[in-house]
């Protein structure tokens, strides 16, 4: 081969298949030759309409369509389905149809194989150019191109500069119109002479789009057939056909059967008879009726009632996240009143702690993270703080559910902020909810890491994060191809992609922004992901701030003062306020289905809609601007709106399944992200829809389903497994017992602090730092007030401080909708030997000085009492004083050759060591 | 990301328990180190392995460890592996406009560049090899390369997550993960994925290099530091007597003894126990494990430690072989940041580059086989991607200066040790270096060739997320390749 000969990869790879499809077809001695065209010509009615009728009809029929294939016909055979064409004529090799059937993928085993006759049938009506029969060739095929061949070329690869962001020398190429009208050189194209149209002298001479500027937009150059296919659309007159965008319509749902709607997690929650139980003393409420009724058919009852100090350090862990402090734990133990347990969990409810611990549930199933992430420079995302202040807020004022999801789907659409004369706390929220679908990572702000298919990543991420928290369902499984067990086609994955258009478009992206002083500056950077829109006694605030350094600094200039005086007034200076926001621009590109998720395969043209499973298929998805005049296009309003609905299928039954899922160990959707076939049905379904609609009824609130769950019996039982319900209920999926279980890495890290009182309670606000040390260690930055709680430390992908890492806290890829609870020896040495955890052991002991003075009973009951929310029994006590006497004696020891150490600091060392060693203790770990 | 698990029948059954325990002396008894190891008492029978007990591999393994070289910035295959006399020929000519869509830094595109660098045919095999790397070229009948690799990503970071996972995109188990999952630990005191990182930085991509991914995190890399303590928080951060530490040890294994007998039935805490012993235990073998001075000067000069520019590279290469000697099962080596990443100074930067690692390199592959243990370990060499036949120019447009940059569509990688048949050259490029042409091999084909090696059928291997069967060579249907196996 000649040097110049040679061509980029894709050329060879093509070859490499040809060769080899070449060789297939010498070797295959049931195949004919080209030269074999005395045997009568094949064609489609004659020849294969019959056998794919017989063959295929099942699945790929006109009803049934399976993967969008419908084979009665030439046309829509050739035309193939969501992989992609089925029939390249004269070119076995590249026809889908053929691939399949050859390979012996098709159909199924159990469907019955076509023989070798018959395959070679096929190919020999493809080969000869796959005529229809009467002598008409596959006219519809490869006919005339149609703008819509067109437009996706124009999107790709001439858009990013002569688009919606940019029209370079005046000129828009996103559709026929633009192209007429043409820039500040004419009109681009001349129909039915492509000789003449600009558009086509440009590329043929190389200079559009511009070879080595290219990657500055994020483009690959244009591809020959797609040049190819420009010239002949322009020569046939440029050609525009009316085709309406995939939707749902009042027709039947040719994809998806009445039959696919029956699945339980498809039909609404289901009104439920609570079950009557007669002289059972324990039945509390409704829950533990359920619950009973299960327990019962298997010979089992509830587990004994946990006992008093059980009960208010479960509580108070599972509502705020933190053990309680000794006073509350003498008030509970001290109140008689037979509602001292309810009281209790209305005071945990109003906690401004339980947004912070509830909240961060929440933060996990968004994906909540402090950077971009993917790059090497993993940017910051230094205003991500307000969703995450936003989230906590809404649980601590018990938003209700619906209108908490509405907000974060479709806050840009509840209010005309732009044009609004104060950004009210309303309109902010509206906004800053949004951050919601900004949480993926995202290395877009890069112009090599920018590309169509990268941004097309980030929305999968995002629809990925929709589906898996918020609908229970794998909704990324449709991306490339009809979801192999759910009834979600293809298309109905793409009609979600188009309700998202208006806020992400992958030919007009929002790039990250690029924040000053970090990383390589990326050219090119259009718009932004950040809105002005704080609210307006924070702008104002900062208008005067900035306003005041502005006097001052005319002031000092004036009177010519130093350098150095007016670089510290300068560096006074404060950043805009901005919001990390998602927000419909209006005037999207429209949305074609990417067969095998492939951005270069465009299929048919849809508009949006939402999966036509969780309706009943004959309902259009209705649309409007939110308000007259608007210019974003509603559609995740709309969205939105249908989600909250109060029968939906899915929203209420996920949500109640997450909650049951913290407070009891396990969901009873044992896959909260999954409510699907590949999912685990519910162990208690009439529990689970019994939930759903009482959630609903009582106005989406949250508090009211913890109140609900934590005052049952269910919830009282004790953790302590009988030989008996270890035998009978092994793995607890009847709910005979609460479990027990591991602190998770904030719990933990929060009650370190908390009990070595030197938990800041400061809320809200930018992210505490984080710094590391030479060898890696990561950890959150103090102040003299001590740290603040870990979910207002920030969390850098890249960089996660070290106990977070060690206790399980999840990488954010893009979510995470279960966190795991290793046991692994890392954090056995995180507790034993890092620094931080041997300082608050020292704050601890000399807390319990302070209060317990110099009397070393006292002390180890004081540890206790702090530490694990109870007094010492009788052995504890023995081992505390026998252990604090051992320490004593060998600090003496080793300290009283050369310092002689006064007792206190004998004492002080000695009760370092217990405390430390409390602190790594099973009893501070866990939980009852 | 939430999973439903199940074990797939063929795949990892447990060993016999007396295989395992026979191995444990001290004062672990049997019971809490298989709580430990994560076999719980109440755990459901059809779990997938969630422990590191030793597992049957599927196939008759080769290898019992590997020792992965990773080359992280993409070195350059025409400057060391790759000859290309053609051009030399068409060294100056221009041939951007035909691979624009390719280049990363297409303003800094320059012409066709010939390599600086003499190749000629080594050993028996007369493999032919640069003049860059003159100790590796002594081994080249125990190697085999593979010159036809290629991937889909120009750039650093999505590349190095392929190559380490499979998938363009973090949060994905690796390579290492995937081997320990399937085949569990011959090693009781360390883990058995130690990853030995650069002094001098971490590679791009950080720690992701290393993950487990949706596997449990007990399968994902421990970072052995080479100077200092070797895990993190392996030494208290405050020292204090002997005699403190060992009464608090003593306390705490009275109150937690206590906790767990309040509490029978509760296989965690017995788990947790034994963590702690686990992380007693580790203290000494950790640092036992990288303890060089055990070994002998001439052991020491062979990997060229105590002198530079090996000495760092030489003491990762030795620490390797220590750890494979004592049962780890995989070993990552990295190099700092973006080591091999050319853009500009090839001559320069390339020489230094293998300067730092040939003699180390080659230096492990003798002492391996010298041990005996080149029969059970495998060592594989290789980076993301490759580097394009035309020069990047610095902004100067100094072309003596000049670099090469990213190539997805060609590079080369060479394996040795385990089930490898040495001096082989399998698949090749076009004249140009540009495209892998023969033989081409695809990351998933050579993931399935390592895991093949360990004994392990990449489709066999598996979890299942959703009904989704989630591999490490993913959709793509990937082959194992025989021609470099014995």
């Amino acid at each position: 081969m000649k040097i110049t000969a040679l061509t980029i990869s894709l050329v060879s790879l093509v070859c490499y298949c040809l060769t080899v499809s070449m060789v297939r077809l010498l070797a295959d001695d049931g195949a004919p030759s080209r030269q074999d065209s005395t045997v009568h010509e094949v064609t489609y009615k004659a020849d294969i309409q019959p056998l794919l009728q017989a063959k295929c009809g099942n699945c790929h029929g006109e009803k049934t369509r399976k993967a969008d294939l419908n084979l009665t016909t030439a046309a829509s055979t050739a035309r193939g389905g969501e992989s992609g064409p089925g029939i390249v004529p004269g070119v076995p090799s590249e026809s889908l149809l053929y691939e399949k059937i050859y390979n012996g993928e098709m159909p199924p085993e159990d469907q019955g194989r076509l023989s070798k006759a018959e395959i070679s049938l096929v190919e020999r009506w493809i080969l000869s150019g796959a005529m229809m029969g009467d002598d008409q060739e596959m006219g519809t095929v490869s006919s005339t191109p149609n703008q819509h061949d067109v437009v996706p070329i124009m999107l790709r690869r001439c858009a990013a500069c002569h688009g919606r962001h940019q029209q370079l020398a005046g000129l828009d190429l996103r559709n026929k119109a633009g192209m007429l009208k043409g820039g500040k050189s004419g009109p681009a194209i001349v129909p039915g002479k492509p000789e003449e149209s600009l558009l086509i002298k440009r590329v043929h001479a190389g200079e559009m789009p511009p070879l080595e500027r290219l990657v500055e937009v994020s483009v690959k150059p244009i591809e020959p057939t797609e040049v190819e296919t420009l010239v002949k659309w322009i020569a046939a007159g440029a050609p525009e056909m009316e085709v309406e965008p995939d939707v749902a319509t009042t027709r039947g749902d040719p994809l998806v059967s009445d039959e696919d709607r029956d699945f339980w997690a498809f039909r609404s929650p289901q009104p439920v008879r609570v079950p009557e139980i007669q002289n059972q003393p324990r039945i509390r409420n409704e829950i533990d009726a359920f619950i009973f009724l299960k327990l019962e058919a298997s010979g089992l009852a509830f587990n004994a009632e946990a006992d008093r100090l059980t009960l208010i350090r479960r509580a108070t862990f599972d509502l705020i996240g933190l053990p309680p402090e000794p006073a509350a734990v003498a008030a509970f133990l001290a109140d008689d009143d037979p509602r001292a347990y309810e009281s209790l969990i209305d005071r945990l409810l109003d906690s401004p702690r339980y947004g912070e611990r509830w909240g961060r549930y929440w933060l996990d199933l968004a994906g909540y993270a402090d950077s971009e992430g993917k790059r090497e420079q993993d940017l910051p995302r230094p205003y991500a703080w307000r969703f995450r202040d936003y989230v906590i807020r809404s649980f601590n004022e018990d938003k209700p559910f619906d209108r908490f999801l509405l907000e974060q789907i479709a806050g840009d659409e509840l209010a005309d902020y732009e044009n609004a004369s104060e950004i009210t706390p309303e309109i902010y929220d509206n906004l800053v909810a949004t951050g919601f679908l900004r949480m993926t990572p995202d290395g877009s702000w890069a112009n090599i890491t920018g590309y169509v298919p990268d941004r097309i990543d980030v929305m999968a991420d995002e629809i990925d994060v929709l589906g898996s928290a918020v609908m229970g369902l794998t909704l990324k499984c449709a991306r490339c191809h009809t979801h192999k067990f759910d009834p979600i086609p293809h298309r109905d994955y793409y009609r979600l992609v188009d309700i998202f258009k208006g806020a992400y478009d992958e030919y007009a992206w929002l790039k990250p922004d690029i924040h000053p002083g970090i990383g390589p500056v990326s050219q090119d950077v259009i718009g932004g992901r950040l809105l002005p829109f704080v609210t307006t006694p924070e702008r104002q605030a900062w208008e005067r701030h900035e306003a005041k350094i502005d006097a001052d600094l005319a002031a000092a200039k004036a009177k010519s003062e130093p350098e150095d005086r007016i670089r510290g007034l300068e560096a006074q200076r404060q950043s805009q306020p901005r919001v990390q926001a998602l927000w419909d621009r209006g005037d999207p590109s429209p949305t074609y289905i990417y067969r095998r998720g492939d951005a270069l395969s465009p299929g048919g043209l849809v508009g949006p809609g939402v999966p036509s499973v969780l309706t009943d298929g004959r309902t259009p998805f209705v649309v409007s601007p939110p308000w007259p005049g608007a210019k974003q296009t509603g559609r995740r309003l709309a969205f939105a709106r249908w989600l909250i609905q109060p029968d939906h299928p899915l929203t209420a039954r996920v949500q109640v399944n997450h909650i049951w899922k913290h407070h009891f160990g396990r969901g009873i959707v044992k896959t909260p992200g999954n409510f699907g076939k590949a999912g685990m049905p519910p162990t208690h379904p009439e529990l689970l829809d019994w939930l759903a609609r009482e959630f609903v009824q009582h106005g989406w609130s949250l508090k009211a389903m913890h109140r609900l769950m934590m005052t049952s019996s269910t919830y009282r039982q004790s953790s302590v497994v009988p030989q008996r319900l270890g035998e009978f209920d092994p793995l607890n999926s009847l709910y005979s017992r609460m479990p027990m279980v591991r602190l998770d890495a904030e719990a933990l890290y929060d009650s370190l602090l908390l009990v070595a009182g030197r938990l800041d309670g400061t809320p809200f606000g930018p992210a505490d730092s984080v710094q590391t040390r030479a060898d890696g260690l990561v950890t959150p930055t103090g102040t003299e007030r001590g740290w603040r709680r870990l979910i207002y430390v920030q969390q850098l992908r890249k960089r996660l401080a070290t106990h977070l890492e060690s206790f399980d806290f999840p990488q954010m890829n893009p979510n995470c909708i279960e966190r795991r609870d290793s046991m692994v020896a890392p954090q056995a040495l995180h507790l034993m030997n890092n620094g931080m955890v041997f300082e608050l052991a020292e704050n601890f002991a000399t807390r319990v000085l302070q209060d317990a003075g110099a009397d070393t009973l006292k002390q180890i009951e004081w540890v206790y009492q702090i530490g694990l929310s109870r007094p010492p029994n009788d052995q504890e006590k023995q081992i505390g004083l026998e252990t604090l006497n051992q320490l004593q004696t060998d600090w003496r020891n080793q300290l009283g050759v050369n310092e002689h150490p006064t007792a206190s600091t004998l004492q002080l060392k000695s009760l370092t060591a217990y405390c430390h060693a409390i602190m790594n203790s099973a009893s501070f770990l866990f939980v009852d | 990301m939430s999973l439903q698990y199940e074990i797939h029948r063929q795949c990892c059954q447990p060993m016999t328990r007396r295989s395992l325990f026979q191995s444990v002396s001290g004062g672990l008894c049997g019971a809490a180190l298989a709580q430990l190891l994560g076999s719980s008492g109440l755990a459901a029978e059809n779990s997938p392995p969630s422990n590191l007990e030793a597992r049957l591999p599927h196939v008759e393994p080769r290898a019992k460890s590997v020792i992965h070289l990773f080359m992280n910035g993409g070195p350059s295959q025409m400057d060391l592996f790759d000859p290309k006399p053609e051009l030399n020929a068409h060294h100056g000519e221009k041939y951007f406009d035909r691979i624009a869509g390719e280049v990363e830094n297409p303003q800094a595109a320059g012409a066709l560049m010939r390599s600086q660098y003499k190749f000629a045919q080594h050993g028996q095999c007369g493999m032919w090899m640069s003049d860059a790397l003159p100790n590796l070229s002594r081994q080249v009948d125990d190697i085999a390369m593979i010159r036809s690799m290629f991937t889909t990503s120009i750039t650093h970071e999505p590349a190095i997550y392929i190559i380490q996972s499979g998938k363009m995109s973090p949060g994905r188990p690796t390579l290492g993960s995937w081997a320990v999952y399937g085949l569990g630990s011959e090693c009781r005191d360390l883990p058995a994925y130690i990853v030995l990182d650069d002094p001098l930085g971490l590679p791009v991509n950080g720690v992701e290099n290393w993950d487990a991914g949706f596997l449990s995190p007990m399968f994902q890399g421990t970072r052995f530091r080479s100077s200092g303590a070797p895990v993190l928080n392996l030494r208290p951060d405050v020292e204090r007597p002997t005699e403190v530490v060992k009464v608090e040890r003593k306390l705490l294994s009275r109150l937690d003894e206590l906790h767990q007998a309040q509490r029978p039935g509760q296989s965690i805490l017995a788990a947790r126990i034994a963590s702690y012993e686990l992380a007693a235990r580790m203290q000494i073998s950790a640092s036992d494990a990288l303890d060089l001075s055990q070994e002998t000067q001439s052991t020491l000069d062979l990997y060229g430690i105590g002198r530079e520019p090996t000495d760092s590279y030489g003491r990762r290469c030795l620490m390797a072989r220590r750890l494979v000697e004592r049962g780890v099962r995989f070993v990552q080596l990295f190099v700092n940041g973006n080591l091999w990443d050319h853009h500009t100074g090839l001559l320069s930067g390339l020489k230094s580059c293998c300067e730092r690692t040939d003699l180390p390199i080659a230096g492990l592959l003798r002492d391996l086989k010298q041990r005996g243990l080149f029969d059970s370990t495998l060592v594989a060499w290789g980076s993301e991607f490759g580097r394009l036949p035309i020069a990047q120019l610095p902004p100067d447009k100094d072309d003596r200066n000049a670099g090469r940059d990213h190539n997805k569509n060609a590079f080369s990688v060479w394996l040795a040790g385990a089930g490898i048949q040495g001096g082989v050259t399998h698949g090749s490029t076009d004249e140009l270096g540009l495209n892998a042409v023969e033989d081409r091999v695809s990351v998933p084909d050579w993931h399935a060739t390592m895991l093949h090696l360990l004994g392990l059928d990449h489709n066999q291997l598996f979890v299942l997320d959703n009904g989704l069967k989630e591999k490490l060579t993913g959709v793509v249907e990937a082959r194992v390749v025989k021609e470099i196996l014995k």
